[in-house]
């Protein structure tokens, strides 16, 4: 019986709200979130359609100004709710997202990117300026973007795919992946995580790597030019190709491949260190080392 | 591992050395992976002070954390004509400007009281004799500003979710345990470029993240 009557509840207070407003040329989205989902996808129109599935006593305000439209519930004296939304906007639009215990996706994206949550996934596929992507608790993901590129969280795992452009990435507590990497600086750092880049290493290129606990599994074309600096305390280094090494110090060796024009940085404290061919790096899903 | 360059680097970055000395270090630079590594950082370093100067307009922080780290002013510089310049001191750097940079942020993020400046600006002066980066967990400034942001993060804690909470707990016990881990194997190898910026770095990461913690446990309550 308490079932039925908190199901009616619940039934009862569920609501939908769809609003679509038109959107001038240049205009960026900024959705603000407490708890559930913001999703965005695109279209072809220059127009914003909002549907968001939420109690009937939030109220869902779309805010459509010349240079913004923002959007986000009122609930009154209760403090934040939960709201899933489903966002459609124009391909050109920059977005600006932010929740807290909110998952954050993305689709088809060609603008500026910003989606920060605090216990929630972001996901985004798309994207090109200053992408900057961020959680507390809760992995990120990125594919298809260019630009200056930001990846961050605290306690769980990133990857980015097909990607160029600037390119920084860090967490504490996991690993990272950047596959299909074009990119002449790229920076990605973890504590206790393994660090996997499969990418180009372009003339001149700054790449540096490091990790304190977990291995760095790292890629580097046959024609490339480029110095390694690889340091390690207390872990193995290896390539599967022939390398000549030259020790620079106890915890440090240079080696260098062609005319040595671009430098990768690779530091793992405790852990291997592996150099070999694009398309050799990945380590097979599911084989991970560490406890995160 | 040190050679006649790597105290010429700062001087290199500058654009104060000669055109011949200038060549002759790009010559050398093309073939010392080691030097190249701490010019890097240096740029780092530098890049970092730069940044500085946006978020703290009304105080000039760089003398403070120069004389902390026994860096002399561009005019000292330009009269004794060489920086003396260690990789320690330079990992020493980069902690202190974490420092100075992640209170600043801090505060001025959450608070906006006119101190802010004052008091960052304080720490910077203090004189601290430092050599190397293994000697900040225990340096008074990192601990004070450490425990100024835990006190923070303990007094916005009821604002946060437990779960959030426990995961940042947990994290900074990693990054303690990292850094622990340097400083254990700086005590072997002191001089190792690679253990004292590896130590900075975690030192760094433990700031910000404490910051970070701060920052969210003030933007709710």
């Amino acid at each position: 019986m308490l079932t039925t009557l908190a199901t009616l509840a619940t039934f009862a207070l569920a609501q939908q709200t769809d609003t679509t407003v038109p959107v001038r040329t240049g205009a960026r989205l900024e959705v603000s979130n407490f708890g559930g989902e913001i999703a965005v996808k695109t279209w072809s129109r220059n127009a914003v359609r909002v549907v968001a599935d939420h109690s009937s006593r939030d109220r869902i305000l779309v805010d459509a100004l010349d240079q913004v439209v923002r959007v986000k519930a009122e609930g009154g004296r209760r403090g934040p709710s939960q709201v899933d939304y489903v966002i459609t906007v124009p391909a050109w639009m920059a977005l600006s997202l932010s929740g807290v215990y909110t998952d954050i996706k993305v689709d088809g994206a060609q603008n500026e990117v910003r989606a920060e949550t605090v216990q929630g996934e972001v996901s985004v596929v798309g994207g090109s300026g200053n992408v900057s992507l961020k959680s507390v608790q809760g992995s990120v993901t990125l594919e298809k973007a260019r630009g200056r590129i930001d990846l961050n969280t605290v306690n769980e795992e990133i990857r980015a795919t097909d990607i160029s452009g600037d390119i920084a990435v860090e967490t504490v507590n996991g690993d990272i992946t950047l596959t299909q990497i074009e990119s002449a600086n790229t920076e990605a750092n973890t504590v206790n995580g393994d660090v996997s880049y499969d990418g180009t290493i372009k003339d001149g290129g700054r790449y540096r790597f490091t990790t304190h606990d977990g291995d760095l599994r790292v890629s580097v074309p046959e024609k490339a030019s480029v110095t390694v600096t690889v340091s390690t305390f207390d872990g193995d280094f290896s390539a599967c190709f022939p390398v000549q090494l030259s020790r620079k110090s106890k915890h440090r060796f240079d080696l260098t491949i062609g005319a040595g024009s671009a430098r990768v940085e690779l530091e793992s404290f405790n852990g291997d260190i592996h150099l070999c061919r694009p398309g050799q790096v990945m380590k097979p899903e599911g084989d991970h080392n560490h406890e995160h | 591992m040190k050679d006649q360059w790597t105290d010429r680097l700062s001087e290199y970055l500058d654009g104060e050395l000669a055109g011949s000395e200038r060549t002759a270090l790009e010559a050398h630079l093309a073939s010392c992976g080691n030097c190249r590594a701490t010019l890097e950082e240096l740029r780092r370093v530098v890049g970092r002070a730069r940044a500085l100067d946006d978020r703290l307009p009304t105080a000039d922080l760089w003398p403070g954390i120069a004389e902390h780290i026994g860096v002399v002013s561009l005019a000292a510089r330009r009269a004794r004509r060489r920086l003396s310049f260690t990789v320690p001191q330079l990992a020493a750097a980069s902690v202190a400007l974490a420092l100075v940079s992640g209170g600043a942020v801090w505060l001025l993020g959450g608070r906006t009281h006119a101190p802010t400046a004052t008091a960052v600006t304080e720490l910077g002066r203090r004189p601290a004799p430092l050599i190397n980066a293994s000697a900040y967990p225990t340096d008074p400034r990192y601990a004070a500003q450490v425990a100024a942001l835990e006190r923070a993060l303990q007094r916005g804690r009821s604002q946060l979710d437990t779960a959030t909470v426990r995961i940042i707990e947990k994290n900074l016990k990693i990054i303690d345990r990292a850094i622990r881990d340097a400083q254990s194997a700086l005590v072997a190898d002191p001089g190792s470029a690679y253990l004292n910026l590896h130590l900075a770095q975690e030192m760094r990461r433990k700031l910000e993240l404490l910051r970070e913690a701060a920052n969210l446990a003030g933007a709710r309550s």
